[in-house]
C-alpha cells in the first residue's frame, strides 16, 4: 500500500524563486486497489510519482510504500515498488530477454526466478514472439510492454504506472489495461496516472484529482458524482477546477471542451 | 557498495558498448589500421618520391671562367652524375633558371694567393626551399668534393707525402646507447603524446554515451528506480570506461610500436634485440592505468552533468585541449622527471613514459605519479557520485535564459541577448589583452599614475561604454544600490579576517614552494611608490575597490547568471584570479574573488564587495606604512610575516560574520 502525507516538492527556479510542483499532497492507496491520479499535463502527477519512487527527494512531508518511508529507506521502497513512466526509453542494443534479465538482476533476483516471472508476464501481455528480438527493432506498443515487464519483473506489491497507455494503439492499450486489472486481482496496490478521463472511469477504484500541484478532490467515482451532481468525469473534473479557480480568484473559468 | 550489483551494471554496459559498431570501430579497429597505414604508407610514399626526384635529374648551366685542366676535371666529374645534363651558360642562363628550365647555375672562378697557390671558388645557385634543387646541390657538392680529394691526393703523391695524411685524425662514434635505447628515445618522444590523447579520446567515445546518452534516450530513470544504489551505478559505468579506455590504449600501444619498429628497420636503424620489452610495457600500463581512471572519472562527471551527448562532447573539448598541451611536454628535450613534475597530472605520465622507454627511470617517480593521480582520481569519482545524486543535475531542464534579477522588463530582453557566457568570455579576453598591452605600457612609463590609469581606462571605462552602447541601465545591471546598514557594519569584520587568512595561506605556500626573488622584488615596488600617503591609498585601495569590482562583481556575473549563483561566483572568481596575470597569487586572489562575489550576489549590492575589496588592499598598505610601530609588531614577525596564531581569531570572526551576513541577506534579491 501507499500512504502519502503532506508531500511537497519544490524546484528552485533560476534566480532564487521556488516552484512547488507538488504542494501539500496527501492520499493513500490500499492493496488490491487501483487508484488513479487524474490531472492535466503539468499538474504534478509525474513529480508526485517520481518522489514516491525515490528518484526525487521530497522537500517536506513524506510517504510510505509498503510501510517503508521514502526518505529513510529508499532501497526498501525501490525493492517493493514497480515504477513505469510514460515515455521511458529502453536499451536498444539489448535483446528483450537480456534487457528484462538485467533489471531482474539489479533487483537481486535469481536467474531462474527471473525466467519464470518473465515467461508468465510474456504470456499475459502477449509478447512471446519478440522476446529474442533486439529492442531497436520493436514497435512502440511492443516497447511499452517490455517496459511494463521491466518495471515489475521483481513482482512488487506496489505498482506505479505513469500514463501507461500514452501514445499506444487501441489494442495494445486494452491489453495493458486488462493486465493492470489482473494485477489488482492478484492483490497488488496500483497507482496510475492519466489525463484521459475514460481510462480513469473504467479502471480506477478511487480517483485523486490533482491540479497545479494540489489535490482538488478524492474518492470513488460515485462519491464524486454525488458531490458534484455531474455524471461525466470530464464535467466532474472541470467542476473542481472551477471551484479551485474561484477560490484562488484566478478569474477565467475553464470550459469543458478544453479536455 | 554492493560489488555484485556493480558487476551487473559493468557487464551490461560492456556488452552494450561492444554491440555498438561505431564504438567498436573507434576503439579496436581504427588503431589497428591507422598506424600501419599511416607509417608504412608514409614510408612508401617517401622512398618512391625520392626515386622520382632522382629520375627527374637536372639540367645545369656551367659558367667556366677558369678553363684549366683542374676545372675540366671538375666538369668531368659532374657530367658523370646520372640524369644530369650540363650545358654551357649563355646570356639567358639566369632567366632560364628563373623559369625553372634549368635547376642550377654553376660558376667556376679561381684566385691566386700571395704565395702562388691557386684556389677555386665554385658558386652553385640553388633554391633552398625546393627538394629537387636541394638534392641537385647535394650531388654537385659531393662530386666536387670527390674531385678535390683526388686532386689533393695527387699533389701529395707528387711531393712525396703519403696521401693518407689526409685522414690524420679520424673520429669514430662508439655509441653506448644500445638499439633498445635508440628506439626508446624515438618512441619516448611521440608515444606519450599519442597514448595520452588516444586514451582520452577512446574513453570519451564511451563516456558520453553512458550517462548523457541515457538521459537522451530516457533510460536513466528506469535505472534509478531499479533496486540498485546510485553509487553502484556510477562505479559500474566508471569501470566500463576504464576498461574500454585501457583496451583502446593497449591496442594503440601494440599497433604503434610494431609499425614504428617496421619503420625504423626500413630506415636502416639497427634493431638487433630491440623491441618493446615486456617489463617496460607493464610499467607503462601500470602508470597509464591511474591516468585512465582519472580521465574516466572526469569524463563521467562531464557526461553526468550534460543534458545530452552533444553537450557532453562540447564539454569534453576543453579537457582534450588542456591534456594535449600538458602531454606535449614529452616533446621538450630539456624537461626531465623530478618530484615536482611527478605531481602534475598528465605531465608526470608523459615524462615517466619517456623515461621508461629509455630505461632510465626511478621507482620513486613511478609511485609518486601513481599516488598523485589516484588522489585526484578519488576526488573526481567522489564528485561524480555527488553529481549523480543531485536531482537538479540529473534532470536538468532546457535553458530558459537567465533571470537577470533587478532589471526592468523592458531592458530584460536586450540584456538576455547580450549577457551570454560566450559574450562574457569574449569580453574577458578583450579586457585581458587590453590590460596586457595598454596596462603594461602605462605602468611602464610611471608605475603610480599608470596603475591608476589602468584601473580607470582599461577596467572601468569599457564597462561603462559597453552598457551605454547596448543601452543597458548601468545602475541596475551593476547592482549599484545602497546596501543595508547591517550589511555594511559586518563587511569590515569579514574583509579584515578574510584578508588575514588569505595572507596566511599565501605565506604558507611561500614557505613550501618559495616564490622567486625577482617576483617578490617586483611586488615590493608597489608599496615603495614615491607619493603621498593619500595617493597610495587611492591607487592601491580605492581605485581597484571601485573599478575592479564594477567589472568582476558588476558586469561579469551578469554573463554567467544562467548557471546559478554558486557556479557564477566560482567562475567569476576564476576569471578575477586569471586577470591578475600572476600565477603565484592565483589561489589567494581566487579565494578573495569568491568572497567578494558572494558578498555582492548574496546581498544584491556591489557596495559591500567594494568596501571589502578596498579594506583588503589597504591592509597591505597599512602593514608597510606602520611597519615600525610597536603595536604592529604584535601581529607581525620577522620579515613582514603575519603571525600564524592570527588564523584562530580570524577564522572565528570570519565564520561568525559570514553567518550573520548570510542570515540578514536571506538570499532573495529585491526585484526592482
Amino acid at each position: 500500500m501507499i500512504s502519502v502525507q503532506n508531500l511537497m516538492k519544490a524546484f528552485p527556479q533560476k534566480g532564487g524563486d521556488v516552484f512547488y510542483a507538488v504542494d501539500d499532497v496527501s492520499f493513500s492507496a490500499g492493496d488490491g486497489e487501483i487508484v488513479c491520479l487524474l490531472g492535466v499535463n503539468g499538474a504534478g502527477k509525474t513529480t508526485t510519482m517520481r518522489v514516491l519512487s525515490t528518484i526525487f527527494k521530497p522537500t517536506s512531508g513524506t510517504a510510505t510504500v509498503q510501510g517503508w518511508d521514502i526518505k529513510t529507506h529508499p532501497q526498501e521502497v525501490r525493492n517493493n515498488l514497480g515504477f513505469l513512466t510514460g515515455d521511458t526509453g529502453l536499451y536498444n542494443r539489448l535483446r528483450v530477454h537480456e534487457f528484462i534479465r538485467y533489471f531482474g538482476r539489479l533487483y537481486s533476483m535469481q536467474d531462474d526466478a527471473i525466467t519464470r516471472s518473465m515467461n508468465d508476464m510474456a504470456e499475459l501481455l502477449d509478447m512471446k514472439d519478440f522476446m529474442d528480438k533486439k529492442i531497436e527493432f520493436l514497435s512502440t506498443g511492443m516497447k511499452q510492454k517490455v517496459s511494463i515487464v521491466r518495471s515489475i519483473i521483481h513482482d512488487p506489491p506496489v505498482m506505479i504506472f505513469d500514463e501507461p497507455t500514452a501514445g499506444l494503439d487501441i489494442l495494445t492499450a486494452r491489453n495493458i489495461i486488462s493486465f493492470i486489472r489482473s494485477c489488482k486481482e492478484r492483490g497488488k496496490c496500483v497507482l496510475f496516472s492519466t489525463h484521459i478521463m475514460r481510462e480513469a472511469e473504467r479502471l480506477a477504484d478511487r480517483i485523486v484529482m490533482i491540479h497545479k500541484g494540489k489535490v482538488l478532490a478524492e474518492g470513488t467515482l460515485e462519491a464524486l458524482r454525488e458531490e458534484t451532481s455531474q455524471v461525466d468525469l470530464d464535467d466532474i473534473f472541470v467542476y473542481y477546477v472551477n471551484q479551485y479557480a474561484g477560490s484562488a480568484a484566478e478569474g477565467a473559468k475553464v470550459e469543458a471542451h478544453e479536455f | 557498495m554492493n560489488f555484485k550489483k556493480v558487476m551487473i551494471v559493468y557487464r551490461k554496459e560492456l556488452m552494450e558498448v561492444l554491440r555498438d559498431k561505431r564504438t567498436l570501430f573507434m576503439i579496436l579497429l581504427l588503431p589497428v589500421i591507422l598506424y600501419p597505414v599511416l607509417i608504412i604508407g608514409f614510408n612508401a610514399v617517401m622512398s618512391r618520391q625520392t626515386g622520382v626526384l632522382e629520375e627527374q635529374g637536372a639540367t645545369i648551366a656551367i659558367q667556366d671562367s677558369v678553363n684549366t685542366i683542374v676545372s675540366a676535371r671538375m666538369l668531368a666529374e659532374l657530367s658523370k652524375i646520372e640524369h644530369f645534363t650540363l650545358i654551357p651558360a649563355a646570356g639567358n642562363a639566369q632567366s632560364l633558371y628563373n623559369n625553372k628550365d634549368i635547376q642550377s647555375i654553376i660558376t667556376l672562378r679561381d684566385s691566386i694567393s700571395t704565395d702562388g697557390l691557386i684556389t677555386y671558388q665554385i658558386y652553385v645557385q640553388y633554391d633552398g626551399t625546393n627538394d629537387r634543387s636541394e638534392m641537385t646541390f647535394a650531388k654537385i657538392r659531393d662530386a666536387l668534393m670527390a674531385t678535390e680529394k683526388a686532386l689533393v691526393e695527387e699533389e701529395l703523391q707528387l711531393s712525396g707525402i703519403n696521401p693518407e695524411i689526409m685522414n690524420l685524425i679520424d673520429v669514430r662514434k662508439l655509441n653506448t646507447a644500445d638499439s633498445q635505447k635508440t628506439m626508446g628515445k624515438v618512441l619516448g618522444m611521440i608515444l606519450p603524446y599519442i597514448m595520452i590523447i588516444m586514451l582520452l579520446s577512446g574513453a570519451s567515445v564511451v563516456a558520453a554515451d553512458l550517462v548523457a546518452g541515457e538521459k537522451e534516450r530516457k533510460t536513466l530513470e528506469t535505472l534509478l528506480v531499479a533496486g540498485v544504489d546510485r553509487r553502484d551505478i556510477v562505479i559500474g559505468k566508471y569501470l566500463t570506461i576504464i576498461t574500454l579506455g585501457m583496451i583502446n590504449l593497449i591496442v594503440n600501444l601494440f599497433s604503434i610500436s610494431f609499425s614504428m619498429q617496421y619503420m625504423l628497420s626500413q630506415a636502416g636503424v639497427d634493431l638487433a634485440g630491440a623491441g618493446m620489452p615486456i617489463k617496460a610495457i607493464f610499467i607503462l600500463l601500470a602508470a597509464m592505468l591511474p591516468l585512465a581512471t582519472l580521465f574516466s572519472a572526469i569524463l563521467l562527471s562531464i557526461s553526468t552533468f550534460s543534458r545530452n551527448m552533444k553537450e557532453a562532447r562540447t564539454y569534453e573539448q576543453p579537457l582534450l585541449m588542456v591534456s594535449m598541451i600538458l602531454a606535449m611536454i614529452s616533446f621538450l628535450p630539456a624537461i626531465e622527471m623530478n618530484n615536482l613534475m611527478a605531481l602534475i597530472p598528465i605531465v608526470n605520465i608523459a615524462l615517466l613514459f619517456k623515461a621508461v622507454m629509455m630505461n632510465d627511470y626511478q621507482l620513486s617517480h613511478l609511485f609518486l605519479t601513481i599516488f598523485s593521480t589516484v588522489v585526484l582520481d578519488v576526488i573526481a569519482i567522489w564528485g561524480t557520485i555527488k553529481l549523480f545524486s543531485t536531482e537538479g543535475i540529473l534532470f536538468r531542464s532546457e535553458d530558459d535564459g537567465s533571470s537577470l534579477k533587478g532589471l526592468k522588463r523592458g531592458d530584460k530582453k536586450r540584456a538576455q541577448v547580450f549577457f551570454s557566457p560566450y559574450n562574457g568570455m569574449i569580453y574577458f579576453v578583450l579586457a585581458l589583452l587590453m590590460l596586457y598591452y595598454l596596462g603594461t605600457y602605462m605602468q611602464g612609463r610611471d608605475l603610480g599614475s599608470g596603475l591608476l590609469m589602468t584601473q580607470l581606462i582599461v577596467i572601468l571605462l569599457p564597462v561603462l561604454l559597453v552598457l551605454r552602447v547596448f543601452k543597458l541601465p548601468s545602475k541596475e545591471t551593476l547592482r549599484l544600490k545602497a546596501p543595508k546598514l547591517k550589511e555594511v557594519l559586518l563587511v569590515p569584520f569579514i574583509a579584515i579576517s578574510a584578508a588575514i587568512l588569505v595572507a596566511l595561506a599565501s605565506q604558507l605556500i611561500n614557505a613550501i614552494y618559495p616564490f622567486p626573488e625577482e617576483y617578490l622584488k617586483n611586488l615590493g615596488k608597489l608599496f615603495e611608490l614615491d607619493m603621498p600617503m593619500w595617493r597610495s591609498f587611492l591607487v592601491i585601495a580605492i581605485a581597484p575597490g571601485i573599478c575592479e569590482e564594477l567589472l568582476f562583481r558588476g558586469l561579469m556575473p551578469r554573463f554567467f547568471e544562467k548557471y546559478g549563483m554558486k557556479v557564477n561566483i566560482v567562475l567569476t572568481a576564476l576569471l578575477f584570479a586569471a586577470f591578475h596575470l600572476d600565477p603565484f597569487r592565483f589561489l589567494p586572489v581566487f579565494l578573495l574573488g569568491m568572497l567578494l562575489g558572494y558578498l555582492t550576489l548574496r546581498s544584491g549590492s556591489i557596495v559591500n564587495s567594494m568596501i571589502s575589496h578596498a579594506i583588503n588592499n589597504s591592509l597591505a598598505l597599512i602593514m608597510i606604512v606602520f611597519a615600525s610601530s610597536s603595536w604592529l609588531k604584535l601581529f607581525i614577525s620577522g620579515e613582514d610575516n603575519l603571525r600564524y596564531w592570527l588564523a584562530m581569531p580570524a577564522i572565528l570572526i570570519l565564520a561568525l560574520a559570514l553567518y550573520m551576513f548570510h542570515r540578514i541577506t536571506g538570499g532573495k534579491e529585491c526585484v526592482e
